[in-house]
């Protein structure tokens, strides 16, 4: 028999290094000669679009277009330290690093444009797609570009940007170890086969708080991405590690979801600015995963009525604890 | 705030020479007169080691066979603490431990050279089971204690409060090691530069910290490593320890050639972290309300040979383990465990992806025990802005897990428990 059920998860997760451990990444931004701005940081892409979202941060300070950002980010000797590409904390950290890095650098940029220009302050000065011109008036103005020809070095400007945590007590475990959290919540339908133990997954819905979304298309993908490991975690993968070692040390064996696995997942994305993030956006590389595998299990529950306390949840596995339930029942009708 | 920029759906930058298959992955890189190499690892959990390379150098087109004689600085690596050996040296700890790394002109003789290293094992007794691990009888994989950590979180009194409680409820859970299966399998090359700078070209997550480490391992300044790291095919904290990274500096450094290797699938299993897999016994009750009053959890966690981040991912575990919910009252006891299982380091959600797989079954449970739904009881126990959490810190800003769960309640459709009936 097929047996449906809806189950929720929802969780909260602590971005950056935590307990007082030095949260510090830094940025360089620099104009260069064509009028676009090079920055360098030594944050990693590793798929999860760092080199995207940031280079949106670094755009949206410069009133610039991303086609204008060259992003630089692969080799040690000529980009500073910006820590690791984990603990979902690029965005926060490297991301107000680049924004600290940007905003001097657009005073710099200012100043000459004054100067250039032949003007008495940077009051009202306004830096839009390449150019800097008085907002009242807009055609006294002067490119990128020439602001860089008429230097005989170029402006460069370096920010550090260092995340408030604290170490907890040893004892009492009592502190403010991480910040910012951000939360998510998952909901799932999934349809139990009783007679051979399979779950699928019918239906998915995914709610991330993101503070505010740098790039939703970025998060979108993270949430398919976070939901697939999710799934997996919750009823698929098993390394069958037998005296320390691994079985399934292949995919033949060790068994991941594929796009056939996959439900079309709802994505909600919830903003609510955080104040000390660049321009209110926190991280949510692992935060999108986390609340999947608890709501499977949860919908699993609701299906058939068994609780599995350990994963995954294999159709062995699942069988036999519909068996035993079924066994106490009927030991309980007689 | 009116932005340009933030909030529109750009195209990734880095898209379109990845959907075009031009993007450089180290696996891509062939430099002129580069060696292969390939890395002999234990099939031991536990045991003393002898090696003799001495067939295995004799083959032809082998140019040299390293193990930890050839390491020109410190013979360790680690995150947090420089446990990891760069090849082992007397011991191995876990299946998969890194003891030789066989360098030769061709892809021929690296495989039947690592056919030909003699390694004599003398078996140690090895201990798979954390909480074995964990008595004070255990053999020990590193030092005098298995128990690396234990994070204690105390707020309130939770045996006044169980006390008080109307419905309690209490299970084990179990979770298992679990790998990163990120697409593109480890691989890097190495090579010198005119002025002596190392170079090592791999996919990591953190090039200045594999700088350092590399530095450390070959003995010379760090402005003398360069690592490039060019295009990653995914990491979810798999590329946070060092794999090849130190070994190709190595054999760069002493062949004076550039050297490559690149991983199998198989290989990639063995050689970087796993997630931790974790045992978690969790006590919860609330009144007939539905308050929250009391939770009580212990968390012992397996990081197997090797601690790499467990101490940070333990504490993760800890201070994450109520859950977005305001308890007066908890008491979390984390421990991390040294065994001889693979190791186990940071993974997508680093200590807090395990405690959801208990708290919110407990949560449920709870519910269905007051002939609650799931939602309305969630609702009467979540942070909002100004809760306090277990560990006394103040959310003062930025908490709309309320949003998160009426959004997903109101599209996933959850019926009331009452209005069903209850659960089958």
């Amino acid at each position: 028999m097929k047996k449906r059920g809806i189950g929720i998860g929802s969780i909260f997760y602590g971005t950056g290094y935590g307990n007082g451990f030095p949260d510090v990444s830094k940025a360089v931004a620099q104009l260069k000669s064509d009028g676009k701005i090079a920055i360098y940081v030594g944050a990693t892409e590793v798929g999860q679009g760092a080199k995207t979202a940031l280079s949106q941060i670094a755009a949206e300070v410069l009133g610039l277009s991303v086609d204008d950002i060259v992003f630089i980010n692969e080799d040690t000797s000529i980009t500073p330290d910006s820590g690791t590409a984990a603990a979902s904390r690029q965005t926060y950290n490297t991301g107000n690093a680049i924004k600290l890095a940007c905003e001097k650098l657009k005073r710099d940029i200012l100043e000459v444009a004054k100067d250039y220009l032949g003007l008495n302050s940077i009051v009202g000065l306004t830096l839009k797609n390449g150019y800097v011109y008085p907002k009242t008036l807009p055609e006294k103005r002067v490119s990128l570009g020439e602001i860089s020809e008429s230097l005989e070095s170029s402006l460069k400007e370096e920010a550090v940007f260092t995340a408030q945590t604290t170490e907890m007590d040893e004892e009492t475990g009592q502190g403010a170890p991480y910040w910012p959290y951000t939360f998510s919540a998952c909901g799932v339908e999934v349809e139990v086969d009783t007679e051979t133990g399979r779950v699928e997954i019918i239906r998915a819905v995914l709610a991330q708080d993101v503070g505010r979304a740098i790039n939703p298309e970025l998060i979108e993908g993270q949430i398919d991405g976070g939901f697939a490991m999710g799934a997996g975690y919750a009823l698929y993968e098993d390394l069958k590690i037998e005296k320390g070692k691994i079985k399934n040390n292949s995919f033949t064996n060790y068994l991941i979801p594929t796009s056939l696995d996959m439900p079309d997942i709802e994505k909600v994305i919830i903003e609510d600015p955080e104040s000390t993030a660049p321009y209110g956006a926190k991280g949510i590389g692992e935060p999108v995963m986390i609340p999947v595998a608890p709501a499977i299990l949860n919908a699993i529950y609701d299906a058939v009525g068994v609780r599995m306390t350990e994963i995954p949840v294999t159709p062995e596995k699942l069988l036999k604890a519909i068996k035993e339930k079924e066994m106490t029942y009927n030991e309980g009708k007689n | 705030m009116r932005l340009n920029s933030i909030g529109k759906k750009i195209i990734r930058v880095d898209g379109l020479s990845k959907v075009k298959g031009k993007a450089l992955y180290p696996q891509d890189i062939y430099m002129e007169g580069m060696l292969y190499g390939k890395t002999l690892r234990s099939s031991r959990p536990h045991a003393y080691i002898n090696i003799d390379t001495s067939r295995a150098e004799k083959i032809d087109g082998v140019v040299k066979v390293f193990t930890y004689k050839d390491v020109p600085g410190k013979n360790c690596h680690g995150v947090l603490f420089k446990d990891h050996e760069v090849f082992c040296s007397e011991r191995v700890r876990r299946v998969g431990d890194p003891i030789a790394f066989v360098v030769a002109t061709n892809k021929k003789a690296v495989e039947e050279a690592i056919e030909v290293i003699d390694v004599n094992y003398e078996d140690i007794e090895a201990v798979f089971d954390p909480l074995e691990a964990m008595k004070e009888e255990s053999v020990k994989i590193h030092g005098n204690s298995n128990i690396i950590y234990h994070y204690k979180l105390r707020k309130g009194d939770v045996e006044e409060a169980f006390k008080r409680c109307h419905v309690i409820v209490e299970s084990e859970y179990k979770t298992p090691m679990v790998e990163h299966a990120f697409l593109q399998p480890e691989a890097g090359i190495a090579y010198t530069e005119d002025d002596g700078t190392i170079v090592v070209c791999a996919s990591t997550q953190y090039p200045h910290f594999d700088q350092i480490e590399v530095a450390e391992a070959l003995e010379v300044n760090k402005d003398k490593v360069k690592i490039i790291n060019p295009a990653v095919g995914g990491a979810f904290g798999g590329r946070e320890d060092i794999t090849l990274q130190i070994h190709l500096a190595i054999a760069a450094k002493v062949t004076g050639r550039p050297v490559k290797a690149v991983y199998s699938r198989e290989e990639s299993f063995l050689a970087h972290s796993k997630r931790h897999s974790m045992i978690m016994r969790y006590k919860t009750g609330c009144n007939k309300d539905g308050k929250l009053l009391a939770m009580e959890a212990e968390i012992i966690g397996d990081t197997g040979a090797y601690a790499s981040w467990a101490i940070n991912v333990l504490r993760k575990a800890g201070v994450h383990a109520t859950g977005p919910y305001e308890i007066p009252n908890v008491k979390v006891d984390s421990y991390a465990v040294y065994t001889n299982n693979p190791f186990a380091g940071a993974m997508r959600g680093f200590g807090a992806t395990q405690v959801p797989i208990a708290h919110e079954q407990q949560m449920d449970m709870l519910s269905e025990k007051l002939n609650m739904d799931p939602v309305t009881f969630r609702l009467k126990n979540i942070f909002k802005k100004g809760s306090k959490t277990a560990t006394g810190q103040v959310l003062e800003e930025s908490v709309p897990i309320d949003r998160c769960i009426k959004e997903v309640a109101d599209r996933i459709g959850i019926t009331p428990l009452s209005e069903r009936g209850g659960v089958v």
